[in-house]
């Protein structure tokens, strides 16, 4: 009996199901590792030395060790220490999250150290409290230096995510291989997974320039005199 | 002599080192109700410092804070109250830069005050009316010149209701051709009956505007007195050394 390699729409169709999981796992890991990197990096910027060292050390042993390797401990060690056993999916959901908390805590730490310190000193000055300076005035200002490095590193983690693959979790790059393994048509498959992976992350990074593009001011146009005489003037 | 209870705000002894820098050395001095008090001297003698302490945005290693006859404390939760009571300006300006003029008059308002958006919004307008900035309401700090940020701030310090004002070199950062439009807001408040501290290098300003002029250098007070006698009859060697050098400068 002849073996049938062919590639059938069919085949297509599941990888680009197995795109639209990669996306899910990695917008619910980005939600959850931000709420965490918030809280993280909040705490880096801390007053209180027991928390600045705890965030530190997170931060530092996170970003210090192979994702892989946290996939992992995560993979044996939940059932070992824990005595849970959880599915393929919860577990790329927790390691893509502690894994994206520590990086986004350092953009987050980033962010909130380059509100200026005069606008604490007039939040305090004004009858603020801590929570409303931080709530009111920092947080806000802050987030317009977080977000758009946050935003690269979801494109980033999207690429990285393709490593879940090897814990077992069906995604974008699992899917692939298993067409692969019926068809022995690994060329094709693999640079048809790529084209997919660089459609996803282009698309998201066009979305993002626009969206901080038109974001960057603020200011609605009308009410920028001084521009429209600039483009006058040129 | 004055009546104890005109005095709004007394600071005795106080002491402030940062490191091995002793930047308030037993500065004393009280501030009576509707009177303007202006703080001169040379750069680094603890001017900006003493504010700073006043407010309660540094902490003092010794001595006492009192206003209106209550012990200021710092650690404690009166803090705020205090704040409240004192308004702040500061030399570069410090508007919320992710907020519209109206928002940074009305958002202390809201979360400080509890007043209702309404009541807010007309005490905003009504106060940049006053600074004679209405029609900037929905601009942006980076969108008004030094000056008209400065007269914002002053709005925004004003519609906290404070029972005193401190400014802070509030003219330092301008454009020269900028500071008298801030000046002049300053001289209409005192006209009203501000109570306020003022430290600034604006000598003119200060004579005109002040009741009483304090003179500090390296941490201390080491005069103060009506502004005609400061300025013409100086006591102390070192005031009129100072006073020689900004004056004559022309």
């Amino acid at each position: 009996m002849k073996l049938d390699t062919s590639i059938y729409l069919l085949d297509w169709l599941f990888i680009l199901k197995g795109a639209g999981i990669t996306l899910f796992l990695c917008l619910n890991a980005m939600v959850f590792g931000s709420i965490l990197g918030l809280i993280i990096g909040t705490m880096r910027t801390s007053k209180l030395s027991i928390l600045k060292y705890i965030s530190g050390a997170y931060i530092y042993i996170i970003r210090g060790t192979p994702l892989l390797m946290q996939l992992f401990l995560v993979y044996y060690g939940l059932p070992v220490f824990f005595r849970i056993i959880v599915s393929a999916y919860t577990t790329a959901l927790v390691g893509l999250t502690v894994y994206a908390a520590a990086y986004l805590a350092e953009i987050v730490k980033a962010g909130l150290q380059s509100v200026d310190k005069g606008q604490k000193d007039a939040a305090k000055a004004l009858g603020m409290t801590s929570w409303q300076e931080f709530r009111s005035i920092v947080l806000p200002q802050a987030l317009k230096v977080i977000v758009p490095p946050a935003f690269g590193f979801f494109i980033a983690l999207i690429k990285d995510s393709s490593l879940v693959a090897i814990i077992g979790f069906i995604e974008l790059t699992r899917s692939s291989r298993m067409v692969i393994s019926r068809t022995y048509q690994p060329f094709t498959i693999y640079l048809g997974v790529a084209v997919i992976y660089f459609v996803i992350c282009y698309g998201l990074s066009i979305i993002s320039q626009k969206y901080f593009k038109a974001n960057r001011q603020d200011i609605p146009k009308a009410s920028q005199p001084w521009k429209t005489v600039a483009i006058k003037v040129s | 002599m004055v009546d104890r209870n005109l005095i709004l705000l007394e600071l005795k002894n106080i002491n402030k080192s940062f490191g091995n820098l002793h930047v308030l050395n037993d500065v004393s001095m009280t501030v009576v109700q509707g009177k303007v008090v202006a703080i001169i001297g040379p750069s680094g003698s603890g001017k900006t410092t003493l504010l700073r302490c006043v407010n309660a945005l540094e902490s003092i290693d010794s001595g006492e804070i009192v206003i209106e006859n209550k012990r200021v404390n710092p650690k404690s939760r009166n803090v705020h109250e205090l704040r409240e009571k004192v308004g702040f300006i500061f030399q570069a300006f410090n508007l919320f830069a992710h907020l519209t003029t109206l928002e940074n008059i009305m958002l202390a308002q809201r979360i400080v005050k509890k007043r209702s958006v309404k009541e807010a919004r007309e005490r905003a307008f009504s106060l940049l009316r006053k600074v004679g900035l209405e029609d900037k309401a929905n601009y942006y700090p980076s969108q008004l010149s030094g000056g008209q940020q400065q007269r914002v701030a002053i709005a925004r310090a004003l519609a906290m209701d404070p029972k005193l004002l401190l400014m802070d070199e509030i003219t330092s950062a301008l454009d020269p051709e900028l500071v008298s439009e801030v000046l002049d807001v300053v001289i209409q408040l005192a006209k009203d009956g501000m109570t306020m501290i003022i430290v600034t290098h604006e000598m003119g300003f200060a004579r005109n505007v002040a009741s009483r002029i304090i003179f500090m250098d390296n941490g201390r007070i080491i005069e103060q007195g009506e502004p005609n006698k400061i300025f013409n009859n100086p006591e102390q060697e070192r005031t009129r050394d100072f006073l020689n050098k900004v004056l004559n400068h022309k």
